[in-house]
């Protein structure tokens, strides 16, 4: 099997895993990103601070050590300044993911655990994006001043 | 099918498993996994763009696929077809349940875009990496959430 081949079952793989997890949660379910947003509960917060309280500590001491891996080079964390449009995006998201209950991953599986309003969420997600790429195909910006988040490469280096 | 996962999986098992499953990405690949850019690399992918990562879109069918197995194969009960907004529902009629959904989808999909990632980029993965942008983004999606939460209540009388 290829390299990229092999990535993509990673990719697969990864998801199948990341997507079970949300599901186990209930994440998909507007009552409990609804229920976290009005503060009624603190699971989600629970979930999301133990999420990184796990994964923080590990991603510092395996970037210290040099850890080289198998698809991306020498393992290298991303530390981006907090610019304007961090600001802007990460508010209109707050303000969508309030009014829709939702984010990118839960609304796939709104889908496959059969809540269909996910067939509306799905589609709106990719306009939003599909708008903020034309807007930024046209000033030319580029990928490298986006942030840390997963947009920050198209491809693995290496690859 | 089998019913051996509970209705709600507690926040300290997801929580670290979620934790984990960051650092595997960054030990085999030196990536975050994050949605929103499965979501750009897939539409890139349907439009024949050059340059899209295409682990992603694998990584965009996984996400569907493993809701699939644990609704349908570890849960009992559970997968029969329903809209997912029922207490929404109880506040609005369809009509405007479905724009709101829509519209709140549109701008969280271009504030994503915006910001160079979700929930799961910024708010798991850019924190975990200490990334200050991240921290911002992460700060500023919640703080407005939960504001546009409680304006969403008070308007409506404290029904939603």
């Amino acid at each position: 099997m290829s390299s990229n081949a092999r990535l993509n079952m990673v990719g697969l793989l990864f998801g199948a895993v990341f997507g079970g997890l949300l599901t186990g949660a209930n994440l998909h379910e507007y009552d409990t990103i609804h229920s976290m947003l009005r503060l009624d509960e603190p699971d989600v917060f629970l979930l999301m601070a133990s999420a990184i309280g796990v994964s923080a500590p590990l991603l510092w001491l395996l970037e210290r050590r040099g850890v080289v891996t198998p698809f991306g080079g020498r393992m290298s964390l991303s530390r981006s300044k907090p610019q304007r449009h961090h600001v802007v995006g990460g508010a209109l998201f707050g303000l969508g993911w309030a009014i829709a209950g939702t984010c990118p991953a839960p609304a796939l599986i709104m889908v496959s655990s059969g809540a269909m309003l996910g067939l509306v969420a799905i589609p709106g997600i990719f306009l939003g994006l599909h708008l903020r790429e034309r807007q930024t195909l046209a000033t030319l910006a580029t990928a490298a001043h986006v942030g840390d988040g997963e947009h920050r490469d198209t491809a693995p280096s290496g690859s | 099918m089998f019913d051996v996962l509970p209705d709600r999986v507690p926040w300290y098992v997801v929580g670290p498993g979620l934790g984990l499953l960051i650092v595997g990405l960054f030990v085999l690949a030196n990536q975050p996994l994050g949605a929103s850019g499965a979501y750009v690399q897939t539409a890139g992918l349907v439009r024949r763009r050059e340059n899209v990562a295409v682990w992603r879109v694998w990584y965009f069918v996984g996400m569907f696929a493993g809701g699939l197995v644990v609704t349908h194969v570890l849960r009992s009960g559970a997968g029969e077809l329903r809209s997912g907004y029922d207490s929404l529902r109880a506040v609005f009629p369809l009509w405007a349940v479905v724009p709101m959904v829509f519209g709140g989808a549109t701008l969280l999909g271009y504030g994503a875009g915006m910001a160079g990632g979700c929930t799961s980029g910024h708010g798991l993965c850019g924190t975990s990496q200490r990334s200050p942008a991240s921290v911002t983004v992460t700060a500023t999606f919640m703080a407005v959430a939960i504001a546009t939460t409680f304006v969403l209540r008070v308007a409506t009388g404290g029904d939603l």
